[in-house]
C-alpha cells in the first residue's frame, strides 16, 4: 500500500487494523485510491519473483544462512544484468565497511553479493565492525583522511560527518531509477540522503523503535483477575502509556512468566551503555513526554544548542525508568540493548521492551527465539500529558512520539572512487543491487538486521504467502508504519558528532541509576553540561545551522 | 690514539679515508637533512595555512626522513669506513626505535595540548592546559584511578593464592605435569575469550552454569555484576582467574631453582614447616616474587579488555579502569586531545608508580636476604 494512500484512509478515520484485516480491508484500500491500480499491477509483474524469494527458506524453516542469501542475490540480479555487461567490472577491487551484528549486516551482503561479484567480474574485499566499534572506526577515518573503504553501510545520523565534508560519491541517475526511490516511506526521502541538495544514500533499512510486547500475559486470564483484583487501572491489556508500562511491571513483580515459568517481569529498560546506541531507549521513553506536536526540536534548543536532556520531560523519563529498577532481573544493570533483546527477550524474559523492527522478524524466523507464537507489537507508549519547551509547561493531553532512532542504515559510495569510472559504476552497481526493491522485501521478511522501509513491504498477502501469521504481520508490520507516518514522530538530528552527545549520556546514566547522583536532576544536569561542552568542542554556531537543517527549519 | 688502535679485537686495518670521501659523506647526510628539515618546514607553513603551496598530505617528509636515514647509513661508512660500517648494525634500530616510539610520544604530547574532536570542522586547535584543568575536575577519570589502586592492591591476594598454588605443586603429589598444565589453561586463554566464556555466558543469570550453582547453594537470585561492589569483584575474580597462572609459574620456577638442601638443613636444626616456609623458603623467594609482582602490575594497569566486553565500566563507573575510560573518550567521543593527555598522565603516573615501586621492593629485599 502506497503512503499517500494509507495517509488518505487514515484521514477517513479508517483505523490501520480495520482496513488492514482480512478481504474487506484490502478492498476498502483498492477502493480508496485508483493510484493504487497501478501500484497492484506492477505487483502481479513481480509478483512471481517476490513470492519465490519469499519461500527461501520458508518462515519457520530456520534460520537462512550464506546458502539462502547467495541464492536471494542470484534470483534479484535483474537490476544489474540490466545496467551492466556480463563481465564488466573484470578487475575492479572494492572495499565495503559493514557491521557484523549478530552475524548478519556484512555475512548477508557477502552471499548477497556473490552472485553480483560472479557476473560483473568484480571483486569485493570486507571489513566487518562490530556495532560499538563502527563509530569510532568511521570518525578516525574521517579525520586522519584514511578512508580505505568504497563502499559503507552507514547510518543517516553520519551524514553530517561524511557528506557533508565531501567524502562521498554523489548517486548517478542510473542508480536513481534503478532502486525505486519512490517506493521509500515518506521520512526516507530528502531531505534524509541528502546533503546540500545532492542524493548520496541508497537505503536499506528504515528505522524507528517499536514497542514489542508479550502477548501471553496480556491474553492471561489469571494476569486479568489480579489486576482487577488489585486495583488496575483499566483493562488488563496492552499498555499505551509509559505511565501504565510501569504500573504493569510493577504489578508483574513476583508473578511467574506464563511461558517459561520463570520469574514474570515488566518492561525491560537496558541499562547498560552500547557505544551510543543505549540512549536511543533513554529516548523512547522521553519523546511522549519530550517532543511536542507543534515543536519539531525535542533534544536541543535550535537557536542556541541549548540541551533539552535536563528539562522536566527527560528527568521524568529517568525517574520512570529508576522507579521500577527493582523489577527488572538481576543483572539488568549490566545489560545492554543487544542482550536485552536477544538474549532477554527473545529467550522469553521480560513482558516488553523497545526495538528497532528486526526484533519482529527475529521472533518469528530465528532459531534462539521462543516468543514467536506469543509476540505483538505496537508504536511506543505515549503519555497523558506533554511537556512545551517553549512556555516550560507541562501540557495535559495525550501524546505520542515515536523515535526514528537512527533513520535507517544506508549504502554510501565514497568519493574516492569517483575518479575511475569503472570503479565508480562497479560501486554503485553493488549498493545498488543491496538497496534493490525485491531483494529488501527478502531481508524485511527474514533475519537481517533491517526492517520494513518501502511502501511495497506492507503488502501483507506477500508475508502471509510466505508462511507469516496473518495477524501477526499486520500487527508487527503496521506498528512499524504508524511509526514511520506518525505526524509527531521524533527524528534524530543528522549532526555531526551526535554519537558523542549519546555515548558521555551513556556514561551519566550509568552513574545515575548506580544512585552516585543525589537526585535525577543532578545527574540530567551534568549530561546537559557535557553536552554543552561537546558543542563548543565541535563548533556550536555550525551545530545549530545543521541542526536547524536536520529539521527542516 | 684513535679507537681503532686501541681496538685488540679488530682483524681489519685501519682505513686510509681521504679527505674528500669524508666531505663527500658530510655532504651526503646533511644534504639529505636540509632537504627533510626543508620539506617538514614547507608542509608545516602550508598546513598552518600561512603558504599557499604544499603536499596533500606529510607523506613525503616520511620519505625524505627514509632518505635521511639511508644516507645517514652511507654517510657512516664514507666517513668512518671499517668503523662507520659497525654502526650500520646499530643506526637502523636507532631510527626505527625514533620512529615508532620516541616520535609517536613527542607527537602524542603535542596533541595532548590540543582541543582535537575528530567531528569538529576545525580540526586540532592549541589549547595550552585546558585539558590538564579538565581531567583535574573529572570525575570518571579520578574514579577510574581510584579503581586501579583497588585492582591493584588485590595483586597482593592474588600473589598469596599463587605462591600457595606454586608450592601445591612443587610438592610430590600425583598428576603434578597434568597439574601443572592445567592450572596454566587460563592463561592461555585471551582476556576477550574469558569475557564472553566466563562473563557473558557462565554468569548469566538464568540459564549460566555459575548462576545455577549459585541458586543450587542457595542464593537465590544471583547477580554478578548487579550491584557496585559485587560487579567490580567479580571482575577482579575474572582477571585474576586469568592471571595467576602467571605469577603461579614464576614462582614455581623460582621454588624448583631452591636446592633441597636448604630445607633439609632447616630441619636439621629443629624448623617445623611454616618456620621452614617463612623463615627459608619465602626470604630466598623474594627477589623472584617481586619480578612476578613487578610484571602482573604491569599488566594490571593495562586492565580493559575484560571490562569494556563485560560491564562497560559500569554500573556507574563501578568497574571502571584508566584505560576502559581512555578508550571510551577517544573511541566514543572522538575526543583525541583530552584522551591523548589522559593516556600521557597516567604513563607518567605508571613511570613514578614503578619507580618508586622497584625502590621500595628493592630495599624490602635487601634487608630480608641480608644482602644490603
Amino acid at each position: 500500500m502506497r503512503l499517500d494512500v494509507y495517509q488518505k484512509l487514515m484521514a477517513l478515520q479508517a483505523s490501520r487494523r480495520s482496513v488492514l484485516k482480512g478481504a474487506s480491508g484490502a478492498a476498502a484500500a483498492l477502493a480508496g485510491s485508483s493510484a493504487l491500480g497501478g501500484f497492484a499491477s506492477k505487483a502481479m509483474a513481480q509478483g512471481g519473483l517476490r513470492a519465490e524469494i519469499l519461500k527461501i527458506p520458508g518462515v519457520g524453516a530456520g534460520s537462512p544462512g550464506d546458502a539462502e542469501w547467495q541464492k536471494v542475490g542470484e534470483l534479484c540480479l535483474g537490476g544489474t544484468k540490466e545496467t551492466v555487461q556480463e563481465g564488466e567490472f573484470a578487475g575492479v577491487e572494492l572495499t565495503f565497511m559493514g557491521l557484523n551484528n549478530q552475524n548478519l549486516h556484512n555475512f548477508l551482503f557477502r552471499g548477497f553479493l556473490k552472485p553480483w561479484e560472479a557476473y560483473t567480474g568484480a571483486k569485493i574485499e570486507w571489513i566487518d565492525l562490530a556495532q560499538a566499534d563502527y563509530n569510532a572506526r568511521l570518525q578516525q577515518s574521517i579525520a586522519t583522511q584514511t578512508v580505505d573503504f568504497d563502499i559503507i553501510e552507514m547510518g543517516a545520523p553520519f551524514e553530517g560527518d561524511v557528506c557533508g565534508k565531501g567524502l562521498a560519491s554523489v548517486m548517478p541517475d542510473w542508480v536513481a531509477n534503478l532502486i525505486d526511490m519512490d517506493d521509500y516511506v515518506g521520512y526516507l526521502k530528502a531531505p534524509v540522503g541528502t546533503w546540500d541538495g545532492k542524493l548520496y544514500r541508497i537505503s536499506i533499512d528504515g528505522d524507528c523503535h517499536t514497542f514489542a510486547y508479550r502477548t501471553d500475559y496480556y491474553d492471561n486470564e489469571e494476569f486479568a483477575a489480579a489486576w482487577k483484583e488489585a486495583g488496575g487501572e483499566g483493562d488488563w491489556a496492552p499498555p499505551k502509556t509509559w505511565a501504565q508500562v510501569n504500573a504493569h511491571a510493577k504489578f508483574l513483580k513476583g508473578r511467574k512468566d506464563p511461558l517459561t515459568g520463570l520469574d514474570a517481569h515488566g518492561f525491560l529498560d537496558p541499562l547498560k551503555g552500547w557505544g551510543g546506541f543505549g540512549f536511543y531507549f533513554l529516548e523512547d521513553r522521553a519523546t511522549a513526554y519530550a517532543k511536542h506536536p507543534d515543536d519539531p526540536a525535542w533534544l536541543f534548543d535550535p537557536d542556541t544548542m541549548k540541551p533539552r536532556v535536563n528539562n522536566p520531560a527527560f528527568v521524568r523519563a529517568i525517574e520512570e525508568v529508576i522507579d521500577i529498577m527493582d523489577t527488572f532481573p538481576a543483572d539488568q544493570i549490566n545489560a545492554d540493548p543487544g542482550t536485552t533483546a536477544f538474549q532477554q527477550f527473545l529467550a522469553g524474559t521480560g513482558s516488553g521492551l523497545t526495538w528497532w523492527g528486526d526484533v519482529g522478524s527475529n521472533a518469528r524466523t530465528s532459531d534462539t527465539s521462543v516468543v514467536g507464537d506469543v509476540v505483538g507489537f505496537d508504536i511506543i507508549p505515549g503519555s497523558d500529558e506533554v511537556y512545551n519547551s517553549s512556555t516550560g509547561e507541562w501540557e495535559q493531553k495525550a501524546n505520542e512520539a515515536p523515535n526514528m532512532a537512527y533513520i535507517g542504515w544506508g549504502v554510501y559510495v565514497m568519493a574516492r572512487v569517483d575518479a575511475d569510472s569503472k570503479k565508480q559504476r562497479a560501486a554503485w552497481s553493488a549498493a545498488a543491487h543491496l538497496g534493490g526493491k525485491d531483494l529488501s522485501l527478502w531481508a524485511a521478511a527474514y533475519p537481517s538486521g533491517f526492517q520494513p522501509y518501502r511502501n511495497s513491504h506492507f503488502q501483507f498477502d506477500e508475508w502471509e504467502e510466505a508462511g507469516y501469521d496473518r495477524a501477526f504481520v499486520e500487527d508487527y508490520l503496521g506498528s512499524n508504519a504508524d511509526s514511520y507516518n506518525h505526524p509527531n514522530a521524533a527524528i534524530e538530528p543528522r549532526i555531526p558528532g551526535i554519537f558523542q552527545y549519546y555515548s558521555v549520556a551513556e556514561d551519566e546514566l550509568a552513574k545515575i541509576y548506580a544512585g552516585q547522583y543525589g537526585s535525577v536532576q543532578e545527574g540530567a544536569d551534568a549530561i546537559a553540561a557535557a553536552w554543552d561542552k561537546i558543542t563548543d568542542q565541535i563548533g556550536r554556531e555550525s551545530q545549530i545551522a545543521l541542526y536547524k537543517a536536520s529539521l527542516g527549519m | 690514539m684513535s679507537v681503532a688502535e686501541t681496538d685488540r679485537l679488530h682483524t681489519v686495518g685501519a682505513d686510509d679515508i681521504s679527505p674528500a670521501r669524508i666531505a663527500f659523506g658530510r655532504a651526503l647526510v646533511w644534504g639529505a637533512a636540509a632537504a627533510m628539515v626543508a620539506m617538514f618546514a614547507v608542509q608545516a607553513l602550508f598546513e598552518g595555512g600561512i603558504i599557499a603551496f604544499g603536499f596533500e598530505n606529510w607523506r613525503p617528509v616520511l620519505y625524505l626522513y627514509i632518505v635521511w636515514g639511508v644516507c645517514l647509513c652511507i654517510a657512516q661508512v664514507l666517513i668512518r669506513g671499517e668503523q662507520g660500517k659497525r654502526a650500520l648494525f646499530v643506526i637502523p634500530a636507532v631510527l626505527f626505535v625514533i620512529s615508532m616510539v620516541v616520535f609517536p610520544l613527542l607527537f602524542g604530547l603535542w596533541i595532548s595540548f590540543s582541543d582535537w574532536n575528530l567531528s569538529s570542522l576545525t580540526g586540532r586547535k592549541f589549547n595550552g592546559l585546558d585539558n590538564v584543568r579538565q581531567m583535574a575536575t573529572d570525575p570518571f577519570y579520578w574514579n577510574a584511578l581510584f579503581n586501579m589502586v583497588i585492582y591493584v592492591a588485590a595483586i597482593l591476594v592474588e600473589y598469596a593464592i599463587a605462591f600457595a598454588l606454586a608450592l601445591l605443586l612443587n610438592a610430590e603429589i600425583r598428576a603434578r605435569k597434568f597439574w601443572r598444565v592445567m592450572f596454566l589453561l587460563p592463561l592461555m586463554l585471551s582476556p576477550v575469550a574469558v569475557s564472553w566464556m566466563m562473563g557473558k555466558s557462565m554468569m548469566e543469570i538464568r540459564f549460566g552454569p555459575l548462576a545455577r550453582l549459585a541458586r543450587w547453594l542457595g542464593w537465590e537470585n544471583p547477580s554478578f555484576f548487579g550491584s557496585p561492589e559485587m560487579a567490580k569483584l567479580t571482575i577482579m575474580l575474572m582477571d585474576a582467574w586469568t592471571f595467576i597462572p602467571f605469577m603461579m609459574i614464576m614462582i614455581l620456577a623460582g621454588l624448583q631453582a631452591i636446592p633441597k638442601e636448604v630445607q633439609e638443613a632447616a630441619k636439621v636444626d629443629g624448623a617445623n614447616a611454616w618456620q621452614g616456609f617463612w623463615q627459608v623458603t619465602f626470604p630466598l623467594m623474594l627477589p623472584v616474587s617481586v619480578t612476578a609482582i613487578m610484571i602482573r602490575v604491569i599488566f594490571k594497569l593495562k586492565l580493559a579488555d575484560i571490562i569494556i566486553n563485560v560491564t562497560s565500566g559500569g554500573p556507574g563507573g563501578a568497574t571502571d579502569t584508566v584505560t576502559s575510560f581512555i578508550f571510551r573518550e577517544y573511541r566514543d567521543r572522538s575526543n583525541v586531545g583530552y584522551g591523548t593527555l589522559l593516556a600521557m598522565v597516567y604513563l607518567v603516573l605508571i613511570v613514578i608508580f614503578m619507580t618508586i615501586l622497584l625502590k621500595v621492593s628493592d630495599r624490602i629485599v635487601r634487608r630480608v636476604t641480608g644482602m644490603g
